[in-house]
């Protein structure tokens, strides 16, 4: 029985695809059977991220409106067998995302899999509702800055009201923060909100912090899951952040400046 | 407002902000029949005195409309009309003449509990309602999240976790918040005087008493402390909480 997981935020551009790139690949390396799926109708980055674009014949709107099986859709992930993603339509509209077609598409995947990650748009519209509305958990992907911060805390809030849980008055949705491009240094320069700020503004569990890396950049130029870049702060970050989702305690890492700066050494910290 | 404290020309400073607005949707277009609502002592805008408000024109046939009577009468009744929404062009170039801008908003996402539907802003009759309190209050355990709002009709409303930026929380009777108070709160929506606000820590975007309202800034002196805000004449009282 998988259990689902919505990346999700309000805000666009804050690091939600890159996330769930890293993390479906990170449960999948762990020996988990994960589907990853593009919820982003038209805009089509998972598959740009999980470097598979090549490999899309079927589309998650294509099983939906009947035209292709769910069998034929999935692309095996190039480095790990039990990793699996679902692209999207380029030319399609979410208006394309019915109610419907997604539960029987969720369904499916029920049985199969045993985590199923859905990558959701940005918005409170269509695409983000029906990627939420199955979830177990969510994963809410914020930026330390306050617009999204805020937008977060709108998705929060419709999370409780409209997802499948609350509609059917079963336990809320799981709800997880994770801080993403995250810049000490401009933290303590005051030009972002810090890691307590957000926390305490939004209020629901810490799943982790990614700093702000040119890494990323370069693993989703080339097709790679940033989890994949060994020994870089952001792999580490991630795959910390799959392993607290699992339920192991790890020590928060990247949270601070590297160097402590002259000044600071001079009259200490 | 050209030259700061110190005597020197200030810069010109543009930034964007998220600001919850009352709209009061217009049903006939006689303007005479807003105006005899507004004369009855329980009418739903007293405790719109001084707010800003945006009209509706979705129930309105699309046809030219003179605006200038309406906004006398809100004007009249204490309101501020700062635009409209759901006009027609033939309406939207009316309004703009005036210096109404055409707004084109969202509904606030309901809460997760009862939520009344056209919430007291619209002016449909059975939003007016007998006074007195009734019954223990409501508690709300949830965080309170932006866009979303909870009313407590005829009641007092307990609030055990945050009420956050761009959520909104009324209440007939009292509103407590044993947690930070971000967004706005409401209390004797209805008109009753005497309603108070109590919160954990004053962090709010407007606070309001039967209609008289008060946007704290964090240069108040207990802002982000425990406060308790009641009216006093025309005027908000914002004192430590305990005293
Ligand atoms: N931790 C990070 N550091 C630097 N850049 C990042 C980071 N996370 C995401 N990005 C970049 O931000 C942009 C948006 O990321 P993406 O995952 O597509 O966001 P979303 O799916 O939320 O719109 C991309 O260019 C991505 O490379
Ligand atoms: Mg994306």
């Amino acid at each position: 029985m998988a259990k689902i997981v919505v990346v999700t935020s309000g805000k666009g551009g804050v690091g939600k695809t890159t996330t769930s790139a890293a993390f479906a690949s990170g449960l999948a390396m762990r020996g988990y059977r994960t589907a990853v799926i593009d919820f982003d109708v038209g805009l089509r980055n998972l598959d740009l991220v999980m470097g598979c674009e090549r490999r899309v014949v079927y589309d998650f709107i294509n099983v939906i409106q009947g035209e292709a099986r769910l069998q034929q859709a999935l692309i095996r992930d190039r480095m790990l067998d039990k990793l699996f993603i679902l692209p999207t339509s380029q030319t399609r509209d979410k208006e394309a995302l019915t109610a419907e077609g997604v539960a029987r598409v969720m369904d499916e995947l029920h049985g199969e899999f045993d985590y199923v990650i859905c990558d959701s748009p940005a918005g409170i519209e269509t695409g983000a509702l029906r990627a939420l509305y199955h979830a177990d958990e969510a994963i809410v992907v914020t930026n330390p800055e306050v617009s999204s911060v805020r937008d977060s805390d709108r998705i929060l809030g419709i999370l409780a009201a409209r997802s499948r849980r609350a509609e059917e008055g079963k336990e809320p949705v799981r709800e997880h923060l994770l801080l993403t491009r995250y810049a000490p240094r401009r933290v303590q320069g005051g030009e972002m909100l810090s890691l307590d700020d957000v926390k305490e503004l939004l209020r629901i569990p810490l799943l982790g912090v990614i700093p702000e890396s040119e890494t990323i950049l370069q693993a989703s130029n080339q097709g790679i899951p940033a989890i994949h870049m060994k020994g870089s702060e952001v792999a580490t970050a991630y795959e910390d952040v799959v392993a607290r989702f699992l339920g192991e305690e790890k020590p928060l890492r990247f949270v601070q400046p590297e160097k402590p700066g002259f000044l600071k050494r001079l009259f200490g910290g | 407002m050209t030259e700061d404290h110190a005597g020197k020309p200030s810069h010109l400073r543009l930034s964007g902000g998220v600001f919850t607005l009352s709209v009061l949707r217009l049903e006939s277009l006689d303007p005479a029949q807003l105006e005899s609502q507004l004369k009855t002592p329980e009418n739903a805008l007293r405790f719109l005195r001084n707010a800003p408000i945006v009209l509706d024109l979705l129930q309105l046939p699309d046809q030219p409309l003179p605006l200038r009577p309406w906004m006398d009468i809100l004007r009249a009744a204490g309101c501020f009309p700062v635009g409209v929404r759901n006009a027609s062009v033939a309406q939207e170039e009316a309004a703009a003449a005036m210096g109404l801008p055409h707004l084109r908003g969202r509904e606030l996402e309901p809460a997760r509990q009862e939520t009344p539907g056209g919430a007291p802003a619209s002016m449909a009759p059975n939003e007016v309602q007998e006074g007195g309190s009734t019954g223990p209050g409501q508690i709300l355990r949830h965080p309170m999240r932006s866009g979303q709002r909870h009313y407590a009709r005829n009641k007092d409303l307990v609030c055990l976790a945050a009420v956050n930026a761009g959520a909104e929380v009324l209440a007939d009777g009292h509103l407590h918040v044993y947690a930070p108070l971000r967004g706005r709160a409401l209390a004797g929506v209805m008109g009753e005087e005497r309603s108070r606000i109590f919160c954990a820590s004053l962090e709010a975007e407007l606070v309001a008493i039967a209609g008289i309202y008060a946007m704290p800034d964090p240069d108040h002196p207990l802002w982000g402390k425990p406060a308790e805000i009641a009216l006093q004449g025309e005027q908000l009282r914002i004192m430590p909480l305990g005293t």
